[in-house]
């Protein structure tokens, strides 16, 4: 046993176990410090990392939102400018209505047209305002104004009427819709061939369907189509690609918007693209009563000479005398202004001025 | 997206002159003058018919009617009214009437005959 006790290895070892297992110890503790220290670092770096990307997200928002409502006030100064145009043009037109400027004033207006819907389409990506107020019309009128505001608008030719008229407020969303799949219509076809559109009633309500005699859309378009023209369909106007492709967003944001659809997955029977705009009936009313109707009635009033000075239209009325009383009619036998005896003997002292007159001038009294 | 409060802008009209002619300006005949009478002939309207052309018989049909007139109902600007009515009276259903020539006035040197024996007998 003393053997042992003087051996230095013993005591060596005495003292070192406790060494040993506080060396261990500590290392142990320090080893899951740091494993929780790691644990700590990795879960606020993916909190960093999170908070990261979602600033980032925000920040293009914001962006975004300041690009577009920088658009929207800017095209808001155009469109105000294009109405203002418009009007101008109007009064042009109707003061040289009948010189040969009103050629050149009906490619201005139809310009105007163009550019107005251009500031238009913008502005309504940008969640912006339309910029016009409209009374109800008919969906003939509708799609004629569509008509009007793209550049091939001869091409375009519309087949049928129908008896149903559009509420003021959906009358320029769904024209601007219309214009705008006319617009890609026009551009995806040859240049000589019509667009046909045609109005069918439905259930639901009104179909207006537009056919192209166009190459078509591939699988690829249709989805980009579809995708653009659902209701949740991004309106990230920096995606649109360059130079930026609105018509298809524009369509879907404004039928979003009001409540109609449009659909572009069919082909036409020409072999290009069919569009179809279903108008619900909550967007349709009744015709309205024309303004101002030109009635074949009132206008039979307005031919005979009563005493009234101005049309209901609030135009002075002409009095036929001159011209009219050509014309057969009852009037040419009312109330002559003079008996017969009368008008006699005023041709007579007439006669007689002239005959004397002229034996004036034989008897020799030349007027010098 | 127009809210109350917004202020509305003063619209020009729905449908452009250059979409109801088709582009066309002044018809390439020039057939009518401000004072061209026209009425509605006895031909029976297609069914359908763009409304101003519909207007514009609707106008014409209680009597004649001059050009003048109609562009003043219409409010459209006159060269438009007359492609309306030269399309129209192409098809038959406008009867057109030369504006009435003036009467014949009597003869100047008559009249200065006149003049002169009543300035010789009382002048």
């Amino acid at each position: 046993m003393t053997h042992y006790i003087q051996d230095p290895a013993l005591w060596a070892l005495i003292a070192g176990t406790p060494l040993a297992a506080t060396v261990i110890l500590r290392e142990r503790r320090a080893r899951s410090k740091t494993r929780r220290e790691k644990a700590a670092i990795e879960s606020r770096y993916t909190e960093l990392e999170s908070s990261y990307a979602s600033s980032v997200h925000e920040a293009r928002i914001r962006a975004e939102d300041a690009t577009k409502s920088a658009l929207k006030s800017a095209m808001r100064t155009l469109q105000g400018l294009a109405n203002e145009q418009q009007l101008a043009i109007s009064k042009a037109q109707g003061k040289y209505g009948e010189h040969y400027v009103l050629q050149d004033l009906l490619e201005i207006d139809h310009m105007n047209s163009q550019f107005g819907r251009r500031a238009q389409a913008i502005a309504v990506l940008c969640d912006g305002w339309l910029g016009r107020q409209r009374a109800d019309a008919s969906v003939y009128d509708v799609v004629r104004s569509a008509k009007g505001r793209i550049r091939h608008y001869t091409r375009v030719e519309i087949r049928s009427q129908s008896n149903f008229a559009m509420t003021g407020r959906a009358v320029e969303p769904v024209a601007l819709a219309l214009a705008e799949l006319l617009d890609n219509a026009t551009s995806y076809s040859a240049p000589d061939s019509p667009i046909d559109i045609t109005t069918r009633t439905v259930p639901k309500g009104v179909c207006i369907i537009i056919d192209d005699a166009g190459v078509g859309m591939n699988e690829e378009e249709k989805k980009r189509a579809d995708h653009l023209l659902s209701p949740q369909g991004p309106t990230d106007i920096t995606a649109l690609g360059n130079p930026p492709q609105f018509g298809f967003a524009v369509i879907g944001v404004l039928a979003a918007r009001y409540g109609f659809s449009v659909s572009v997955d069919s082909s036409s029977p020409y072999g290009g693209v069919r569009a179809v705009v279903l108008i619900p009936e909550e967007l349709l009313t009744s015709m309205p009563e024309p303004e101002e109707a030109p009635t074949p009635s009132r206008t039979a009033e307005a031919a005979a000479p009563v005493e009234s000075t101005s049309t209901p239209g609030g135009l002075p009325k002409r009095s036929r005398k001159g011209s009219m009383s050509i014309v057969p009619s009852a009037d040419s036998t009312r109330a002559p202004a003079r008996t017969e005896e009368e008008t006699a003997s005023i041709m007579a002292a007439f006669q007689l001025g002239t005959q004397s007159g002229r034996s004036a001038n034989t008897e020799g009294h030349d007027p010098q | 997206m127009n809210t109350p409060g917004e202020p509305e802008e003063l619209s020009a009209d729905l449908v452009r002159p250059y979409v109801i002619t088709n582009g066309r300006g002044l018809p390439d005949n020039d057939q009518f003058n401000l004072i061209t009478l026209v009425t509605t002939s006895d031909l029976p309207r297609p069914s359908q018919l763009d409304p101003e052309k519909r207007a514009v018989l609707d106008l014409c049909s209680g009597g004649l009617l001059s050009v003048a007139e109609i562009a003043g109902h219409m409010k459209l600007p006159i060269g438009i009214v007359k492609v309306l009515l030269s399309d129209l009276s192409a098809d038959g259903f406008l009867v057109v009437r030369a504006p009435v020539p003036p009467a014949q006035l009597v003869d100047v040197s008559l009249l200065q005959e006149v003049l002169n024996g009543l300035q010789a007998r009382f002048g």
